[in-house]
Order: structure tokens, then sequence, then C-alpha cells
């Protein structure tokens, strides 16, 4: 009985409180309601009726200075404080809106966060190292970006001290094991200026210098510096690392430095763990490649001298171009190539946020999926917008309540954008949380398993300044419209048809009608781009390979470090193929010198007898080397002619198989058996090839690329100049996961030789990789794209809810006046259909015109498809009808007998 | 009933509250009470100005408040005087009974 007197006083004192816009702490709340109940209780025993005492109290409670116990809120930051408080309440009082405004806004916000965050650490970040604009790197004039160079060229440059200080290196996978299966780790050959160049020095231990980057390492013999995590990892950061041994490739190495933990190396998307010098590339590696001139395997920086522009630097550079150029000229190389090889002008452009071929190949895909998810937060705020109207409109009492207790309108919109405010920061915070999951998941996707991608995605100012931005604007953009709504209320109006209404909403109505228009027109550009996307990918995984990549294994055989005479390897490699090919399990076994879709690519110029008049670049045709199994293990079919057999041997009449593009190109689709082909321009140390067999067209390293002309000759008649130091040994098993057979061939080509490093990898692991960026793309376009059709759906069904309810007295009489229930339906759903079709005519038009800016990502169909433009429009259409068809059926049982029972 | 009342000068409300506490702790509606009894209704203080007085007080360090339960069973905010309370209530009597007798005087000659 007492305690609901307490809380009827409190309840009144705080609506008191509220309406002369005070906060009182819990505890005055209490004491102010004890004593009135005191006073109320007090009254009755002096004899008071029931009604008197209460009707005391309330005077008590009117007196004028009885809240003054609150200060004026106004007077702590200027009643920010206070503005956040009610906006909280309100919010919590609303839980249904406010979740479903968070999660969309947590979402939306989140996806923007995490693209950027990998556009921000792949495009904009600087490398983390000592004043990065003075950075420069030396490019062709003719190509943009992943310039590399010979050995050659960087040793004259080098020479000629134009610069601060310079460096060059060469990326590369070394292997820790000892033998047999290889464990890799990503490093780089790299010149001593590297750690002057970049200004990073070693946190523990030395850099190594130019003493060290001798051919056969320095006075503590071969050094190596490993990167942070490196030593985390393998060393579990013992303080004694420094000193120990590290085998890279089977060489003994010392290990001498440890680089600070944000050092990652030069390359952006790809982290460096160690840094071995460049001298020790002639013991590691026999092909000579410091000497070639035309090995090109180098990225070369350069720190500019203080003052000196890259402008300047260039101009410097070309001054010398042509004494470098010529003392490099790759002397074997035809006429025209060495032409253009002295002609191509050396440009530097600036390096401060690093080198990055990952740069090139996905900056558009990113910069695209980022477009669509800006789409997506925009379309969550309209829906927002659109809730917080309909929750305004439910309001429009509370205000005028408010304007009439002399609350300024400012007062009132302040409020209303604190709101929005509030509820944008706490998405923001959430979707701050889902991009660091997101964008590290999506950096994994990135990687494969011959290249994994490392990105730091550390949160830097870029990224907190991006996702407060986005958290303010998107407060604005779904928070204006309400809150102009609010300022737009009169006085006392609200109070007067409060409950009632159905004039003073054309305004209401208008708003969130152009919402919808643009809800569903953003909806069919991000449904256009999804399916553009989704088929993409589809049509590549459905393409037609040439071969079968399924139950392949492929082993890579790498004798670079086995002791085996360069002669004799191609007989060990064929040992190792008849010893796995005896195991039980393997269907067949064949060696190739390359494997499609591995990214190596072994190709000439070629002239061929007989051929239509072709230009050089026409010429160009990809090769391969493969045993006579080959085929069979790929199920690549033959079309003509035979396939190679033991009778192909070196000092037999050398032959060739060729595929059918390449008599399309080469013969005008004739048949080429009989036809004799050799290098352009010819070398005197290559043979005539007869071309004896004609195989299906297949893949070779792109499923994008139409598929290339392409030349097998068999293993066993050798092609001068090629290296022999890896091959492929590609197994087929009988049935299953040919990865289950990894182990048996690892042991079975241990015991042929101990020394091969060996390299597994499924055939269709490495076609799968080949297409991870169309992969990705379609997954998020997907995934945001059905993610678009949600919220429109939402947002449609909302509204027309809305409608429905504002219309509910119209409807009723319509009904008691004799309509029947369809007739009520179509009444609902001619608007909305209207708007819906409104919405897709301009989504499809800005699709149809936007478009052409993703035709580079697209395979296999136009950028203005029209199937998808309809379907897309389609399914638009039938979410449209079904998030508003359940409101309009709503709307057909109205009970009119009720409605205007109600009226 | 109401007209018979005095309103109290500005400031003295401070006293008689420090005075009405000197017997002990009482929650804010005692308190009232109290100086409706002792002043035999005549001193009316506002019902608006008895809270602010006493956080007033509380603030300025002269009383404390703990919370407690009433005779009426009710959470109450109960306040006491403080050591400095008290030696201001010494003070204020004082200063008061000096004004009183001054005023008087005046009033008197005059």
């Amino acid at each position: 009985m007492r305690d609901r007197l307490m809380r009827q006083w409190r309840t009144l004192i705080r609506e008191r409180a509220n309406r002369q816009w005070r906060e009182l702490s819990l505890d005055v709340v209490d004491e102010l309601a004890c004593h009135l109940s005191d006073l109320q209780e007090s009254s009755i025993r002096r004899g008071a009726s029931d009604e008197e005492a209460r009707q005391i109290a309330l005077d008590a409670l009117n007196a004028a200075s009885f809240l003054e116990l609150s200060k004026r809120p106004r007077a702590r930051y200027g009643g920010y404080l206070h503005d956040l408080r009610v906006a909280v309440r309100q919010l919590i009082g609303t839980p249904v809106v406010t979740t479903v405004a968070i999660l969309s806004l947590a979402l939306g916000i989140g996806a923007n966060t995490a693209i950027f965050s990998l556009l921000n650490s792949l495009v904009l970040r600087a490398l983390p190292v000592n004043d990065p604009h003075r950075l420069a790197i030396l490019t062709d004039a003719s190509a943009q970006g992943t310039d590399s160079w010979t050995y050659p060229i960087w040793r004259e440059l080098q020479q000629r001290q134009l610069f601060d200080s310079a460096f060059a290196w060469g990326t590369e996978r070394f292997d820790l094991a000892s033998g047999g299966v290889a464990e890799f780790v990503d490093g780089i050959w790299a010149t001593a200026g590297m750690f002057d160049t970049l200004g990073v020095m070693p946190m523990l231990g030395r850099a190594f210098t130019d003493a060290d980057d001798q051919h056969q390492g320095g006075r503590d013999g071969p050094v190596v510096v490993i990167s942070y995590a490196f030593w985390q990892r393998r060393f579990g950061g013992a303080a004694d690392t420094i000193g120990r041994p590290l085998t890279l490739d089977r060489i003994p190495f010392t290990i001498v430095g440890i680089m600070p933990p944000e050092f990652f190396g030069p390359d952006v998307g790809r982290r460096v763990d160690v840094v071995v010098p460049i001298g020790m590339v002639t013991v590691a590696r026999a092909d000579r490649r410091l000497e070639k001139r035309d090995w090109w395997w180098l990225s070369v920086m350069m720190r500019l001298r203080t003052g000196q522009s890259v402008d300047q630097a260039t101009a410097a550079v070309r001054a010398v171009q042509p004494q470098i150029r010529s003392a490099t000229l790759p002397l074997e190389w035809p006429s025209i190539d060495r032409q253009k090889y002295l002609k191509d002008g050396l440009t530097l452009i600036p390096a401060a946020t690093g080198n990055s071929p990952l740069r090139i190949q996905f900056e558009r895909p990113l910069l695209t999926i980022l477009i669509v998810v800006v789409l997506v937060l925009l379309i969550a705020c309209a829906n927002i917008a659109n809730l917080l109207l309909a929750r305004a409109t439910a309001r429009r009492h509370e205000w005028s309540v408010r304007l009439a207790l002399g609350a300024s309108r400012w007062r009132l919109v302040r409020l209303l954008l604190t709101e929005s405010l509030v509820l944008s920061l706490v998405g923001a915070g959430l979707g701050f949380l889902v991009a660091q999951w997101g964008s590290r998941l999506l950096v994994q996707e990135l990687s494969t398993q011959t290249a994994t991608v490392f990105l730091d995605l550390s949160v830097d100012w870029r990224v907190l300044t991006f996702t407060t931005g986005i958290a303010v604007l998107t407060a604005l953009l779904f928070g204006t419209a309400p809150a102009l709504r609010a300022a737009g209320v009169a006085p006392m109006e609200a109070i007067k048809d409060h409950g009632r209404g159905t004039g003073g909403e054309t305004g209401r109505v208008s708003v969130a009608s152009a919402l919808v228009v643009i809800q569903v027109a953003l909806s069919v550009m991000l449904v256009v781009a999804a399916a553009l996307f989704m088929r993409t990918f589809d049509k590549l995984v459905r393409l037609d390979l040439g071969f079968d990549p399924t139950r392949v294994l492929v082993v890579t055989m790498n004798a670079e470090r086995a002791a085996i005479e360069p002669a004799q390897r191609m007989s060990v490699f064929e040992r190792a193929r008849e010893a796995v090919q005896a195991l039980p399990g393997v269907e067949r076994a064949a060696l190739s010198f390359v494997t499609p879709v591995s990214g190596h690519v072994w190709g000439n110029r070629l002239e061929v007898s007989g051929s239509v008049a072709l230009t050089d670049p026409e010429r160009s045709a990809r090769r391969n080397q493969v045993s006579p199994e080959f085929f069979e293990t790929y199920g690549q079919r033959l079309v003509a002619g035979r396939g190679f057999s033991a009778r192909d041997r070196d000092g037999a009449p050398p032959v060739a198989i060729v595929n059918e593009a390449f008599a399309r190109r080469f013969l005008n689709g004739a048949n080429p058996i009989g036809h004799t082909l050799r290098r352009f321009p010819a070398r005197a140390d290559e043979a005539v090839l007869e071309i004896v067999g004609v195989v299906g067209d297949a893949v070779y390293r792109r499923l994008r690329e139409p598929i290339p002309p392409t030349v097998y000759s068999p293993v066993t008649q050798p092609s001068p100049g090629l290296p022999s130091n890896e091959f492929n040994l590609n197994v087929r098993a009988a049935s299953g996961s040919p990865a289950l057979l990894a182990r048996s061939i690892a042991d079975a080509i241990g015991e042929v030789n101990h020394g091969l490093a060996l390299t597994f990898r499924p055939l269709s692991d490495q076609v799968n990789a080949s297409l991870t960026q169309e992969r990705i793309v379609a997954m998020l376009s997907g995934f945001f794209g059905a993610l678009a059709l949600l919220l429109a759906g939402l947002g449609l069904y909302g509204v027309t809810s809305y409608a429905v309810s504002r219309r509910r007295t119209e409807i009723g009489i319509r009904m008691a006046l004799g309509a029947a229930p369809q007739s009520v339906i179509r009444l609902v759903l001619a608007r909305v259909s209207a708007l819906v079709g409104i919405g897709i005519v301009v989504g499809a038009g800005v699709s149809f015109w936007a478009s052409q800016f993703v035709s580079t990502l697209l395979y296999g169909l136009e950028p203005r498809d029209s199937a998808t433009l309809v379907g897309s429009a389609g399914v638009l259409a039938a979410v449209g009808a079904m998030a508003s068809w359940l409101p309009a059926r709503r709307a057909s049982r109205i009970d009119p007998a009720e409605v205007l029972r109600d009226s | 009933m109401t007209e018979s009342r005095l309103d109290l000068p500005q400031g003295t409300v401070d006293l008689l509250l420090l005075k009405t506490l000197a017997l002990g702790p009482r929650h804010g509606w005692a308190i009232s009470e109290r100086l409706r009894q002792i002043s035999s209704a005549t001193l009316h203080i506002r019902q608006g100005s008895l809270y602010p007085a006493l956080h007033r007080l509380e603030r300025r360090g002269w009383i404390k408040a703990r919370w407690g339960t009433s005779d009426n069973n009710r959470r109450a905010k109960y306040y006491e005087l403080t050591r400095r309370g008290r030696a201001e209530l010494e003070t204020q009597a004082v200063a008061w009974r000096k004004l009183s007798v001054a005023i008087a005087q005046v009033l008197e000659t005059a």
C-alpha cells in the first residue's frame, strides 16, 4: 500500500521533472516521494478526505521551487549531457526500432570500414619507415608500376651515385626444410643498401653490410636478418637468437639481426620474414642470374637527396640512361627488342606507400566493393530515416507538449539529432568490431597456398577518421528528416488531433515515398552488380578448362639444392615419376615443365612452315615440356595424329604436339600435322620441331584469357636454355582426394633422391586460387546484394504498414460502404507499386550507365547484359510485392464496425 | 489557515533547520513537522524551499545525510548536524540574538 503511494509519487515527480527539462537523481526523487507520501498520509490522519489529502500533496509538488533541487542542466556542457541522457532513454524505450537501426548500421559501417582499411593499407598508408616521402621506385616509362630489372642494370645505376642511397631486391620463397617436403618462408634477396635507404635498422643485432654481401658471404659467412614475427614464431622470441644458425634452401646462415615489429619489407601485401644478402644468390642458385642481362627479377627503390624532387631525380637518371642501357643490352635479343630496350625511358615514381603488385590487381575490385558497401549503407540510412520518421509522427504529441512548455524548436531538433548520433555512433562502434573481424577474414581469403597476403590492418588515424566521419554523416543523413519534422510541429496542434489525424501527413508521406524510391533504386543497382559478378564467377567456375583438375595432385620437385649433376636431373625426375606411378592408388603420373594456372609461363615467338602472315606479337605461343603420360593424366583429348612415346628420345627426330588454337592462329585452321616450327628469330642451337599431333585446347595461365596457341614437346628431347632445376610431377589419384597420397608420394620420391625439395598442391586448389579475386568480389557483392534486398523489403513493409495504419479510418469507411477486400488490397498496392516501379526504372537506368566501369571485372557477359537487368528488376518487383502484400492483406481484414466505433 | 502564518526572512531558514537538527537526526518530512510544532504553526517554510535548503546546508558541510527507514517504514533520507554545523548553529544563534535585540531596541526607542 505504502509502496504504491511512493511509486505513484515517484512517477509524478519524474514526469514533472521531464516536463521542465530537469534531471533529478534517483535519491532526490525518493526523498521527495517520501515527503509527499508522508504529507498525504498525515493529511488523512488530520481528517482530510482521500481526495483532499492527495490534492494537498499535489499542491506541494506544484509549488514552484519544489524541484529546484536539480540545477537546470543547461548549466553543464550546454545541456548536451542532458540531451544525451534523454536520447539514450528514448532509444531504450523503443528497443525494436533501435536494435534494427543499430544492427543495420553496424553491418553498413562495419563493411565500409573493413573495405576502407584494406584500401588504406594497400594504397594509402605510408611504409613504416623513416621519412617515406623521399622514397622513389624505378619504373619503365612504357609500363606502370610492376617493373622488374636485371642485376647488371642495378649495378650500373648504383655505381653512378645519383641518390642519397638505393637498394634492389627480389622476392623469394625460401625453403626451411633440409630436404623432402618444403617448408616455405617469404623473404627477399636484398642489397645492403636496404637498411639505409628505408632508414629502418634491426631492433636487435645488426644489419648486413656490403662486406657481408659478397658472393660467398663476408667475415661471418652467410648472414641473414629476420623479421620480428618470424623471430616470435620460429624462435619464441628467444633472447639468444642472434648468432643462431638458420637453414635456407639447405644453406646454413647465421642470424645477425632482427627487424622491428612494424617492418614488413618494401612490398605492400607481402611480409618479408627473412632478408638475405643478394650476393648469396650465386650460392643458392645455379642460374647465374647476377650476370644475365635478360633475367628480370629485381625491384629498385631509392632515397632522394634532400631537396631533390622526383622529377629532378628522373632527369638525372635519364641523363645517364644511354650509358646504362648500352652497357646492359641483352646481346642475344632480336634487334627489334634491342631497339625498344634502348629507347625505354627510365622513370622514377614516388614510393612513400611502398611497392605493390597487389595494388594493381586489387585496387579496382576493392573500389568496386567499397562503392557497393557505400550503397548498402545508404539503403540502411533510408531505412532508418523511415523508421525514425514513423516514430517521429508517433511522438508529435510529446513534442508539442514540450514546445508548449517552452522548449525551443532548436532544442527539439538538437535532441533528435543527438538521438541519431547516438544510434550511429553505437552502430559505428559495433561496426568497428565487425570491420576488425571482416577485414582480417578478407585478407585471409586473398591468400593462396603459394602467396600469403599480408596487410598491416592496425587501426590508424585514417581508419578512425573514416569511421567517425561516416558515422556522423549517416546520422545527418537519416536524422535530418525526422528532426525537420519535429521542428515543424505546432505547439498545441498535435495535442488537439492526438490519436486521430488524417491531415497534416502529406509531408511525412512524400518524404517517405522519396526514400522508398531511393531505396529501391539503390537495391536494383546492388542486385545488378551482384548478379553480374556472381554470373562472372559462375561462368569461370563452369568454364571448360580443357582438362580435368579433379583428383590431380601437382608435386613440384626442386633439384636446385640437391646433389645432382644438372645433366642427370631429368633422369632423376623420370625415376621419381616411375616410383610414384608404381604406388597403389595412383592412376597415372606425368612430368611437365609448366602446370596450368600456376602463374608460370614459358613462351616463344614461333615461325611455322606454311604459316599465314602474322605480326610479331601474333607469333607468340605458349610452350610446355611434358612426358608421354601427360595428356592422359590431364584428360586432355588427342584430336589428331599421335601422342608422345618412348621413341621420342634425345637424338630421335624432334617432335611437337600443338593445340587447336595453334592450328587456328598459325595455319588458319588447317591440319598442322607434318608442318614444322622453330623459334622466331631462329636460334642456331635449337632444332626444328615437326608437328606430330593435335590436342584439344586447354587453359594455360589464366581462366580469363583466351586459350593461347600452345606447343608441347617431350621432356626427353631437351630444349636449350630451359632451366632444369625444377619440374612438376602431376599425379592422378585412382579415387578420392589426391592430397591423401602426399605422404606416400613424398616417401617414394625420397627413396629416389633425398635432396629434392617437394611442394604439394591439388590442381583444383590451383584453379580455385586463380579465381580468388572473382570469388571474393562475387561473394561480397552477393552478400551485400542480399542484404540490400532484405533492407529494401523491410523498408517497404514498414512504409506500407504505416500508410495502412494512417488510413485505417478511411479504409474502414470504404469497407462499410461496401468496398470488397480485393479492392482494398488494390488500393494499397497501387501506391506502393507505383513507388517501386519508379525506383526500379531509376535503378535500372543508373545501373545501365554505371556498369561500364566494372566491365574489366566481368567475364563472358556484357556489362549491359539485358537478362541481368530484367532479372534484377524482377527480383526487386517480387520483393516489393511480398513486402507490401502483407500489410495490404491486413488492411483488407479491417473490421469496419470497429473502426467506426473507435472514431 | 495559512494567512496567519509568517513567511520567513531570507537567511533565517538555515538557522531554524540547524536548530531543529540539533536535537538529533531527522528526515525531511519530520523536520517540517517538527518546525510546525515548535513554532506553534506560525512560522511557515514553503514546501518547495525545504529540500533546496537542506541540500544547500549539506553542500556547505554543516549537515550530513544517510539513508534510513522512517517511522512509516519508508526509505528516507536522514539529516544530522556535523561538527561544523554545530559551531555554525552557535555563531548564527548568537548573531540572531544580537540582531533581534538590536532591532527590538530600535523599534522601542524610535
